[in-house]
């Protein structure tokens, strides 16, 4: 089921792109052309509000503010033309998670929708899931694929540490800091001599990616 | 009230107290005068044994004046009138007359020890107890209001006895103008009058000046305080006007400032209006070609599409970038500071350029620290220039290339943001050329490639407006390297950012919660 997304948009022409890049982007938007408080029964269900600030009737603020006085947490993100600080300070404050300013391209704000709404990464207990990568943190055990795979120690910790954040890049400094073992002098050399020892051992199922000018990342496409 | 009429009130307040207290003075003076005289002449007269007899001889008509005073003006009258003094009634006419009214010669009285006179003019005596206990020879001055000009002395006879025990001298004060009120001649009223006369003549030309100078202010006023405010001299007047003349002066300086602001305004957006106006061109030329090609059945050209969106963005970028530098001209209070959580600006800026980067085939990647860095800044002034210095790389960059944003923690609670790219750099000598823009105050602005951008202009002035260092040098991939570093707010900090979201996730980060 497409998550529901409300948008708040007094404005015909973008409104209607919004709605149509939102729909193409798999998400079910509800378009509201003028502000007007969100009622607690709309709630239930809604993945996340795009407000704009520069609504006519009902500030966009005011909006925003009834909604989290009401209690409701859904995430909030707001659009303003007026790239002003003061605004979005008080965006902030009143309790928006995000904002963007106007020009945007569509792409940029399916991005932002989408990062909004990301999960969090499985992680039961002692456990940490991604795709068909099992990584069991207290047994230091590897699993691809139901498969046990065999890593090292220093291998697990750089699995584990970029399993942490899948999609995410890490740099080659923090994992040499953080993962390789001190006492052995461990460079950026000594890295990627691991990174590739992991490569081998994982295969195409779980991929590390190299990350131009920064380090390595999971791959998320196989999730 | 008038100055002069200030003065006026003033001078006479202060003299005719004056006068009346020197008058009081002066005639207390020829009162006491006037008494020790007739006491001193009575006495005399009765230390003659002669005189004894002469007034027990006859007491009634005793002591009448016995020859004219020839001093003082005095003159012999024919008695005392019936209140005892004498006034000038000269039977005889044979002197000349007196050009102003001059008081009586001296008239004695006789009493006897009960102080009754037989002298039927003796003015009857009141403060009997007073003379009765009178020493032999010793004198008693009957007490007289000081601006009249009647003095009487009781004196008692060196015998003490019989109808001549007493003598009672009535004598006057000095004659004068109106008896003894004023002096005699006119002449006190000289002081007064010079001292009236010194005052307008001290007084006068500075009223005047002060009116000159008024006329002066008023007409500079007139003109917007263009014409300076005349000061001759050196006194308080000519303080006053170097006084108005310096704040004509002030008033000029500022006026010139605003204008000069005006100026700058009119010019920001005429400046502004032209730098729209040429991307806004090349755009609108790119949708004709695109136009045409689709009506000529062909397919749209992905070369003209790429490059008006480029367009397209280019313009947003400017107009941010405008509205940011003109934040800036404000200088500090253009500026709002709030704790601006790091790893979602530079989520922001990725997410803002990447579609023109995927144009353009150039792999934009970055790298946030698991926990979200924040650093005290204006937000949309820090993310506009980590903005301008990520789309450099972009824009000054190869199809194919690559750039990377990276937000690092540093030592010492400081944040290191870092733009690296593969494109073609900024040659060695050019560097300095280019690490050294925003000392400049006004930025010229052009889309020439000859590092006259707005772009490291304004990332140069956020940068020192937040205590930030912005450092350029040759990355290792054979592009450019830019680094801004700042300190990080405190941890316990609370910023707008703080408590409002249970969701940890910080925005555009997909990492999950440490
Ligand atoms: N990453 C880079 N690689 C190569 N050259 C660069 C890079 N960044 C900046 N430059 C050079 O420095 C110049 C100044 O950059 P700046 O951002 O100030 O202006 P601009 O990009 O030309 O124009 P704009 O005002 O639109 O930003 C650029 O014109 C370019 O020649
Ligand atoms: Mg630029």
């Amino acid at each position: 089921m497409p998550d529901r997304i409300l948008l708040i948009e007094d404005d015909q022409e973008l409104g209607a792109q919004i709605v149509d890049n939102l729909r193409k982007a798999g998400f079910d938007p509800t378009w509201w052309r003028a502000g007007r408080h969100i009622e607690p029964q709309q709630l239930p269900g809604l993945a996340l509000v795009i407000l704009d600030l520069m609504l006519p009737t009902t500030y966009g603020m005011d909006i925003l503010k009834e909604l989290r006085a009401s209690g409701a947490e859904v995430p909030v993100l707001v659009l303003s033309a007026r790239n002003d600080t003061a605004d979005k300070v008080r965006a902030l404050k009143l309790g928006a998670d995000d904002y963007m300013t106007k020009p945007f391209w569509p792409e940029e704000l399916i991005e932002r929708v989408r990062a909004r709404m990301r999960r969090p990464t499985l992680q039961r207990g002692d456990a940490l899931e991604v795709g068909k990568l099992r990584l069991d943190l207290a047994t230091r055990g590897t699993h691809v694929d139901g498969a046990v795979v065999e890593l090292t120690r220093v291998e697990f910790d750089l699995l584990s540490a970029l399993a942490r954040r899948p999609g995410v890049a890490v740099t080659r400094g923090w994992l040499v800091e953080h993962v390789l073992d001190p006492d052995r002098e461990g460079n950026e050399r000594t890295l990627d001599v691991h990174v590739s020892r992991l490569r081998k051992k994982l295969g195409v199922a779980v991929k590390v990616e190299t990350v131009w000018g920064i380090g390595y990342r999971l791959g998320t496409e196989a999730a | 009230m008038r100055l002069r009429a200030r003065l006026v009130i003033a001078t006479v307040g202060v003299t005719v107290p004056m006068v009346v207290l020197l008058m009081w003075l002066d005639g207390r003076a020829r009162h006491r005068a006037a008494a020790y005289a007739l006491s001193e002449g009575t006495l005399r007269r009765l230390q003659n044994p002669d005189e004894r007899a002469r007034c027990e001889a006859a007491p009634a008509t005793w002591g009448r004046p016995r020859r004219p005073f020839a001093a003082a003006g005095s003159t012999a009258g024919d008695g005392p009138g019936p209140d005892g003094t004498v006034r000038d009634r000269r039977p005889g006419g044979h002197r000349p007359p007196m050009p102003f009214p001059i008081g009586a010669p001296p008239v004695n009285y006789a009493y006897d020890e009960q102080l009754i006179s037989v002298n039927p003019a003796a003015p009857r005596l009141a403060m009997a107890d007073d003379v009765r206990t009178l020493e032999v020879g010793a004198v008693h001055v009957v007490p007289r209001a000081w601006y009249g000009d009647d003095v009487d002395v009781v004196v008692r006879t060196p015998w003490g006895s019989g109808p001549c025990a007493f003598v009672l001298t009535h004598g006057t004060t000095t004659p004068g103008f109106i008896g003894a009120l004023l002096p005699a001649s006119p002449i006190w009223l000289l002081p007064l009058a010079a001292v009236l006369i010194a005052i307008l003549i001290a007084v006068g030309p500075v009223v005047a000046r002060i009116r000159r100078l008024t006329v002066a202010v008023n007409r500079s006023a007139a003109h917007g305080f263009a014409d300076a405010i005349p000061a001759e001299g050196t006194d308080e007047v000519a303080e006053l006007a170097r006084a108005f003349d310096a704040a004509g002066r002030e008033v000029r300086a500022q006026l010139a400032t605003k204008d000069q602001r005006e100026q700058t305004l009119r010019d920001f957006l005429a400046n502004t209006t032209h730098d729209v106006m040429i991307p806004l061109t090349v755009l609108q030329s790119h949708l004709a070609t695109l136009r045409e090609a689709h009506a000529a059945g062909a397919a749209p050209d992905p070369l003209v599409l790429t490059a008006a969106m480029a367009e397209a963005h280019y313009i947003g970028a400017l107009l941010h970038n405008l509205a940011v530098a003109a934040k800036l001209d404000a200088g500090e209070p253009g500026m709002l500071k709030s704790p601006v959580d790091l790893n979602a600006l530079v989520a922001r800026v990725v997410s803002r350029h990447a579609p023109i980067a995927r144009q353009r085939a150039i792999a934009l990647e970055h790298a946030v620290p698991e926990h979200p860095l924040t650093a005290q800044a204006d937000v949309t002034m820090l993310e506009q220039a980590v903005s301008n210095v990520v789309y450099n790389a972009i824009r000054h960059n190869r199809t194919g290339g690559h750039v990377a944003l990276i937000l690092e923690p540093q030592a010492d609670e400081r944040f290191r943001v870092r733009v690296i790219d593969d494109g073609p750099g900024i040659p060695p000598q050019q560097l300095e050329r280019v690490a050294q823009r925003g000392q400049r105050g006004d930025a010229a602005r052009s889309r020439a490639p000859d590092g006259q951008g707005l772009g490291l202009d304004i990332a140069h002035r956020v940068a020192r407006l937040h205590g930030h260092q912005l450092t350029f040098a040759a990355s290792e991939f054979g592009g450019l390297q830019v680094d801004l570093e700042g300190p990080t707010a405190s941890e316990t900090d609370p910023g707008p950012d703080a408590d409002r979201d249970p969701d940890p996730v910080p925005a555009g980060n997909p990492s999950p919660p440490s």
